[in-house]
């Protein structure tokens, strides 16, 4: 009596990508939901945390010219630091990515933000697919080492292990962001997000918390980008770091409902599981429509998008009251 | 009165571009000097471009004025109003010019409908809700297009050229260099046409410049806004179908012109038509003058930088980002009340400012 | 007019896409004292609090405050000098309740610096601790104890303006700017709260503030300064500015 290992590998895949979504939202929580800082660049810091820690745990991977054709690239690397390392080195380059973007554009209107950030990312992938010494081109960073190599390798296990990993991140990121959203800082935030003069009025330097939140969502980014590269084990640049990155974000935390941390949490886990769904169900549909079923489901998400931006902008679990004792 | 302002500020813009204009002659007659007459061929390349540009950003520069957002849907509705004419042209063996306009006129309906039905309801709610429900309508676009019409790569039934005729050592091809050019200009001679003889035109400029001031003189504004997003649209998919003609038909083909057109809007100045069309010239140009550069960085005795020419499309953007930086409302545009100095600025200025005590303040008299 | 001042406001000027606002108004606000400015609309009051105040870069002139130059500063760093404002058209932060918008308004919190919040946590409970009971009592000052944990978005007209004076309080400032203070509140809460400005006064503050209520002006001002198409046009005791023609034909031309 076998177990589906298979299935199970399969569904701890879902729950990987989902809590990597995860985090990604509660980044975006953080500045959105929280301050006000509508970022439509996501992308661009999950890419900068995902290759800085594939760079930095990854063997050395030279030149590949077969027959005069350069078959691949080479990348930046070899270094073969450990994991946390990597991870460390991912959230610090995101964040101060994203405190260096934040400079110019936080004292910006929301929609300046959105499309300055916007060609951020798009700059950050432009760069990502032609500097090729460095990050692998349009191939990208092939064969990063998993968080633990079984001997023989056992995808069931390697699955758990990811599985274990992202939840252990997936909660501390949301206990450290509980705290320090309910703290008098995150209060500041959110002060911020509901009338940013008055409370420059009230004496609080708002650009300085606006950074932070933005520096520090960034940071959360990156870690995603991080937990991204071993999940996957390849990074490329074409399709995982595209702005439907982003916008599938938006898409989860709106649904969730913004100010929530545990609304991101839910949201992502919804809307990636829609995806993973039509994918795993992708065969069981009638044959017209089987190739336009994932253009039929990002459609409904538009929709989705736009009756909840409609009717009901705050969400599914709308933002409580803080009841000061 | 609001015909002595607008030609007042009218008049100073149109001596600006002129400037503007005699310099840039200037600059092109000196770098073909040196650097030989390919030099031109980049500026004809980044005119095409331009064009496509100016015609998009016009549209989505009224856009913004008038509703106040940014609409992110507005790639897609470049590449909706390519594909309808595409399928005109196709299915009903009109010439892509034919085509064009019934693509036009169909999206300038559907832009009245968006209003009515999604956007209307958003008024008043700031700017971020429109944003969000412009990036759903753009999923709704793209993958709709997708799925009706797959992803493959459509070309317009045009003449294929076999030859690029050589002019005065410039090669120029007549769709995507001549025919682009034309229509460019043609519709930017038509907005102007719009915006500074009809009434209509006039309205949509004073409203653009202030809906309350507007509202408050009597201006119709629910019907400039329907006009002014039948004209986004329209626009749009003329921009679409030019696109469509230079390039390829594809489902992303719009999006990758998107944050060009966003740049143009940006450096041009938010909600000035004639602001799009320096900026859609600035953004253009600016794209393909600095392939010459690029390659000159590319060479492996310099930094050897690998594919070099594809970091060209980046160029436009930084530029949005440093205009964002230091004029963040662009050359036809006004600063708003609250504008505080760079935050590094004003703190260097604080350090460097006296702050003695005054002199005891006597009063100085009453009233 | 001898002894110092705590504001003197000299030349300024501020002007909004061709209106001038602020026409190179000069006044001086004495310290201790309940000053009173009065004019009829549009003669640029609020506009000039919200320069004063830093929300708006004058156009020229000087500012000064208890020594200190201040016009050009950012809204925080004058408020941290100890000039509070409040806002004409309440701007209550909607989502938060009552007893969290007083306690934004504390000066030093430092449980809103994030370095604080890993490294010193005891210092931010007992801050937290210190400005949460500051604001029960402030609160219980102006009568708006029952509604501490409610959402501001809730409160009426009157319980709004009343929680910008709580709130102007709670930065423990020298120089509080009111802007319209007790517009719509009912006339026994204005009575008191007067009472209550009267008593702050003699603790060290000085009111300076905007008020179209000619009771509150005449009878519980030192002095009243009226500005009239961005400039100040009269200056002195309630009595004699009200007898002054300059005002009152100010306020029938309009």
């Amino acid at each position: 009596m076998a177990i589906d290992t298979g299935f199970l590998v399969n569904i701890g895949f879902y729950v990987s990508i989902a809590i990597i979504f995860a985090i990604l939202a509660l980044g975006f929580n953080l500045q959105w939901g929280y301050t006000g800082l509508f970022n439509a660049g996501i992308a661009g810091f999950f890419l900068i945390g995902a290759y800085v820690a594939a760079i930095a745990i990854t063997a050395p991977a030279p030149r590949v010219i077969i027959g005069g054709v350069t078959v691949y690239p080479g990348h930046l690397g070899g270094f073969q630091l450990p994991l946390v390392v990597g991870a460390l080195l991912a959230m610090v380059a995101s964040g101060t990515a994203a405190a260096l973007v934040a400079l110019p554009t936080v004292r910006l209107r929301a929609d300046y933000l959105a499309i300055a950030t916007l060609a951020f990312a798009e700059i950050v992938r432009i760069f990502a697919i032609n500097l090729e010494s460095v990050t692998g081109g349009t191939i990208g960073i092939i064969g990063i080492p998993r968080p633990i190599a079984f001997d023989p390798p056992n995808p069931f296990l390697t699955m758990v292990t990811i599985v274990g990993l992202g939840a252990a991140i997936l909660l501390a990121v949301f206990l450290a962001l509980q705290f320090i959203s309910e703290s008098p800082w995150g209060r500041v935030l959110r002060a911020i997000r509901e009338d940013e003069e008055a409370t420059m009025a009230l004496g609080k330097n708002a650009f300085r918390f606006k950074l932070q939140a933005f520096a520090l969502g960034g940071a959360l980014m990156g870690l995603a980008g991080a937990l991204f590269a071993v999940t996957l084990l390849y990074l490329e640049p074409s399709v995982s770091f595209a702005p439907s990155v982003t916008f599938s974000v938006w898409v989860m935390v709106i649904v969730g409902g913004w100010g929530s941390h545990r609304g991101a949490i839910v949201g992502a886990f919804l809307i990636y599981g829609l995806e993973w769904l039509s994918v795993q169900l992708k065969d069981f549909a009638p044959a017209v429509l089987k190739d336009s079923i994932f253009y039929i489901r990002l459609m409904l998400i538009g929709v989705l998008l736009i009756l909840l931006v409609v009717y009901r902008p705050e969400g599914i679990l709308p933002e409580k009251k803080r009841i000061l004792r | 009165m609001l015909e002595r302002l607008y030609s007042t500020r009218l008049r100073r813009q149109l001596v600006l571009a002129f400037v503007v204009a005699v310099i840039a002659v200037a600059l092109f007659g000196i770098l073909s000097v040196l650097f030989g007459v390919t030099i031109l061929q980049y500026a004809l390349a980044g005119f095409v471009v331009s064009s496509i540009v100016i015609v998009a950003a016009i549209g989505l520069t009224l856009l913004y004025g008038i509703r106040g957002f940014a609409n992110f849907a507005y790639g897609d509705l470049m590449t909706l109003g390519a594909y309808i004419a595409l399928f005109v042209a196709l299915n009903l063996s009109v010439s892509v010019v034919w085509a064009a306009l019934v693509a036009f006129g169909t999206l300038a309906v559907i832009g009245v409908f968006l209003e009515v039905l999604i956007f209307s309801r958003l008024e008043g709610r700031g700017p971020v809700p429109p944003i969000v429900a412009s990036v759903g309508l753009a999923l709704i676009i793209q993958n709709g297009i997708r799925a009706v019409a797959t992803t493959q790569q459509w070309n317009y039934p045009v003449p294929a050229i076999q030859e690029i005729p050589i002019v005065a050592g410039l090669g120029i091809h007549p769709i995507r260099g001549i025919a682009t050019l034309a229509a460019g200009m043609s519709f930017m001679l038509s907005a102007h046409i719009l915006l500074k003889y009809t009434n209509l035109g006039k309205a949509m400029r004073a409203t653009a410049d202030n809906l309350e001031l507007a509202k408050a003189t009597g201006i119709d504004t629910k019907r400039v806004t329907y006009a002014a997003w039948a004209v986004s649209c329209s626009f749009a998919s003329t921009a679409g179908v030019l696109l469509g003609l230079g390039t390829v038909v594809n489902p992303t083909m719009g999006f990758q012109v998107l944050l060009l057109t966003f740049a143009a809007v940006i450096v041009g100045g938010i909600g000035s038509p004639y602001g799009a069309m320096m900026g859609g010239l600035v953004i253009g140009l600016s794209q393909e003058m600095s392939v010459p550069l690029l390659l000159w960085l590319g060479q492996p005795d310099v930094i050897g930088l690998e594919h070099a020419t594809a970091y060209k499309v980046a160029i436009p953007f930084m530029i949005m980002i440093a205009v964002l930086l230091v004029r963040p409302w662009g050359i036809a545009g006004r600063p708003p009340a609250f504008v505080r100095r760079v935050f590094i600025l004003e703190t260097a200025a604080r350090a460097l400012r006296s702050r003695s005590l005054p002199s005891r303040q006597e009063e100085g008299g009453g009233g | 007019m001898t002894g110092g001042y705590i504001l003197a406001v000299r030349q300024v000027q501020k002007a909004f896409g061709g209106i001038q606002a602020v026409d190179r108004c000069s006044l001086t606000v004495f310290p201790k004292s309940v000053t009173g400015l009065i004019g009829p609309n549009g003669a640029g009051k609020s506009t000039l609090f919200n320069v004063v105040a830093g929300l708006y870069r004058p156009d020229g002139g000087e500012i000064w405050f208890d020594g200190t130059r201040i016009d050009g500063l950012p809204p925080y760093e004058i408020v941290r000098l100890g000039l509070t404002k409040t806002w004409q058209i309440p701007h209550e932060l909607k989502n938060l309740t009552v007893l969290e918008n007083l306690v934004v308004a504390a000066k030093e919190n430092s449980g809103e610096r994030l370095f604080n919040l890993l490294v010193r946590p005891r210092a931010v409970k007992r801050d937290e601790r210190r400005w949460r009971s500051r604001a029960r009592e402030v609160l219980a000052l102006t009568q708006l104890e029952g509604l501490a944990n409610e959402h501001a978005k809730t409160l009426s007209g009157g319980q709004k303006k009343l929680l910008e004076l709580a709130r102007a309080l709670m930065s423990d400032p020298v120089l509080v700017l009111l802007d319209e203070p007790v517009a719509g509140v009912n006339p026994t809460l204005v009575a008191s709260l007067m009472d209550l400005i009267d008593k702050l006064r003699h603790e060290g503050l000085t009111f300076f503030l905007i008020e179209h209520d000619m009771n509150v002006v005449m009878n519980r001002c030192d002095r009243v300064i009226v500005m009239h198409q961005g400039r100040k046009i009269a200056d002195g005791a309630p009595a004699s500015v009200k007898a002054d023609p300059a005002v009152i034909e100010s306020y029938l031309g309009g």
